[in-house]
């Protein structure tokens, strides 16, 4: 559409002087900020490279990306699969199919501190519903510190991570859910009728029909999973209090813990660790973006 | 094999939906009781739990406080109504009225001395308003700055359009903790002053919203037919008035989209939250934290707290859920 040369670019002012205010200049903002010793002295002093020298040799912060890149794979290897699971079951007719989808995304709605909260009676020590079904089972009294046991050796990440993954999942199992839902209903009837005309089990009809006809959903899944997992923190920040310090971070709670938990106010040093995270969502997103693009 | 789906599915819902349920009775029963065994079923019921939540806080009266909640609540759906309505470009005179109605009640709730003295500080009643206010606010300024950019991205040819758009996806991939440290500085006493209060809010809300928005936008500016932007253009149209009377009409549904998204979002958000507001000023999942640091002990009643804050955000999604499953699901994945 042609106008006044001058016209997209009055279109486009205001987004862009609110994006740039509060987007780009704190990104630029970071990166300056973590060329200083800003907060772990009593005046910010230019000191480099520094900070980042100093982060290579954090455990925590080995720690955090650690536990990030464990729940992206958990995210990729249980929660999509169950989703999928999931979505395949109710492809069939069945009976109040609105209330199964209704109530498998509810948690999506649901504020994450409210989630945290809810999540942490249930796994409460002494009488949460984890502890009462175990102690069902077993028949005897039972009590474990769900979300508060340490980690047993270096390389092995606290298992209350894995309590809390099971939150994660509760919380998104929903959302992908209704995206394979969508791309299932996408696959044309006739493939369906073909292939059992064929005398194909339904095995088969999920094995060579289902499967290869999700694989663009597949794809939107796991992408979301991969950057959303990138930016895990109130659910992390709330439930993993009660471990100790080594154990408990993702980046996005380290960052946070440096700058704002208890006056520790390590600015420079925490905007070393947001600009390494922003590295780690480059290096991970920009492959994703370039092959969808080669697809298209 | 048709039993045992059913029964599989049966147990997802019982996983799914038991937390909740368990929020809900829990919310009415007795203190000891939820204590001393939180997970049996109940003996006695009492409402005591709940008026609790609501004297916390706010007015003396609890009943009070349930009602402003009740006002606060009734004023975001008539909000989104009104806002949707303006951007259907059908704003006659009882979207006029709403708006009236709308404006006055809030700057009323939050100038009248007797009320602002009942809204300062903790409670739920005040986190309701606050969360409306800041959602109210920067959903519409999204929408409006969104669709404006987007217009221009989706129709207009200019220099440097391809690079711009790049900049502004490339907020999308962004982890948002990358900003929290700058934004903290940026919105602090010594450059804009504003933290502490809940204008912080609106511009990293507004800003992070903006590279979702405009994507969904564009597409929808893009789907409208180029021969009716050309007859409009023949008859006479500015530039602006394509973009009021002609694409944006047209690009309703997508509309509802950002707005139900984004309104969530907001509504949910709690890192920024967490950093920017002062202890007085808390929205939703503030006062929710605060509330579970202070008397998290007390089982039953944090439970009627959660009971406040879920039970309506699960009756607007019972109402609407067709919309609000469709708004976040292509929300998230077109971003």
């Amino acid at each position: 559409m042609k106008s006044h040369p001058a016209t997209p670019y009055a279109f486009l002012l205001p987004a862009l002087a609110v994006y740039g205010l509060f987007v780009l200049v704190p990104i630029a903002g970071s990166l300056r900020m973590s060329l200083f010793s800003w907060g772990d002295t009593p005046t910010s002093v230019f000191v480099g490279l520094r900070n980042y020298a100093q982060l290579l040799g954090d455990h925590v912060f080995w720690r955090a990306l650690y536990n990030n890149i464990l729940l992206l794979v958990a995210s990729l290897l249980l929660q999509l699969p169950l989703a999928a699971a999931v979505a395949m079951l109710l492809s069939y007719k069945t009976l109040f199919k609105p209330l199964f989808r209704m109530s498998f995304f509810a948690p999506m709605v649901m504020p994450t501190v409210a989630i945290a909260i809810l999540w942490q009676y249930i796994y409460l020590p002494e009488g949460g519903l984890a502890s009462t079904l175990v102690s069902k089972i077993l028949g005897k009294p039972f009590a474990y510190a769900w979300l508060a046991q340490p980690s047993s050796s270096p390389w092995l990440p606290s298992p209350s991570m894995f309590w809390i993954f099971v939150t994660i999942c509760w919380q998104y199992t929903g959302f992908h859910m209704v995206l394979f839902m969508a791309g299932i209903a996408a696959i044309p009837e006739e493939l369906y009728e073909a292939a059992r005309l064929d005398g194909a089990s339904e095995l088969q009809v999920c094995r060579h029909i289902v499967i290869p006809g999700i694989k663009p959903t597949i794809a939107v899944s796991a992408t979301l999973s991969i950057i959303g997992s990138l930016k895990y923190f109130d659910l992390i920040y709330l439930m993993a209090a009660g471990l100790p310090e080594t154990d408990r971070e993702v980046m996005a709670t380290y960052i946070y813990r440096l700058a704002f938990d208890q006056g520790q106010g390590r600015f420079g040093y925490g905007s070393a660790a947001a600009i390494m995270l922003l590295l780690v969502a480059i290096v991970v997103v920009v492959p994703i973006q370039w092959s969808k693009r080669k697809r298209q | 094999m048709k039993y045992l789906r059913h029964l599989i599915l049966f147990f997802g819902l019982l996983c799914s939906a038991y937390p909740l349920v368990w929020m809900c009775v829990t919310a009415f029963r007795l203190e000891a009781d939820a204590q001393a065994s939180p997970f049996a079923f109940p003996k006695h019921w009492v409402t005591r739990n709940i008026s609790k939540v609501f004297a916390s806080g706010g007015f003396e009266d609890p009943w009070l406080n349930a009602l402003l909640i009740l006002v606060a609540l009734c004023l975001a759906g008539l909000a989104v109504l009104v806002l949707l309505h303006i951007v259907q470009g059908r704003f006659r005179i009882s979207t006029c009225i709403a708006v009236a109605i709308l404006t006055s009640t809030v700057v009323f709730s939050k100038c009248h001395p007797s009320v602002q003295e009942a809204l300062s500080g903790k409670g739920f009643a005040n986190a309701y308003v606050n969360s409306l206010l800041v959602c109210i606010g920067s959903v519409a300024l999204t929408v409006a700055l969104s669709s404006l950019a987007a217009f221009a991205f989706a129709l207009c040819e200019f220099r440097g359009r391809n690079t711009l758009f790049v900049i502004i996806l490339a907020g999308m991939m962004l982890p948002v903790h990358v900003t929290l440290i700058p934004l903290n500085l940026l919105l602090g006493p010594d450059f804009l002053g504003l933290k502490e209060s809940l204008w912080a809010l609106v511009g990293p809300y507004v800003g992070f919203a903006l590279p979702v928005s405009i994507l969904i936008l564009r597409s929808a500016f893009q789907a409208v037919p180029t021969e009716l932007l050309d007859a409009a253009r023949i008859d006479g149209c500015s530039t602006w008035q394509v973009f009021a009377h002609v694409a944006l009409p047209l690009a309703r549904p997508s509309i509802a989209t950002i707005v139900i998204f984004n309104f969530l979002t907001m509504w949910n958000e709690f890192a920024f939250a967490l950093t920017l507001l002062g202890p007085d000023n808390s929205t939703l999942p503030i006062a929710l934290n605060d509330f579970k640091g202070e008397r998290g002990m007390y089982i039953a009643e944090t439970c009627a707290a959660l009971a406040i804050v879920v039970v309506p955000l699960m009756i607007v999604y019972g109402i609407a859920q067709k919309h609000i499953i469709r708004g976040l699901t292509a929300g998230a994945v077109k971003g």
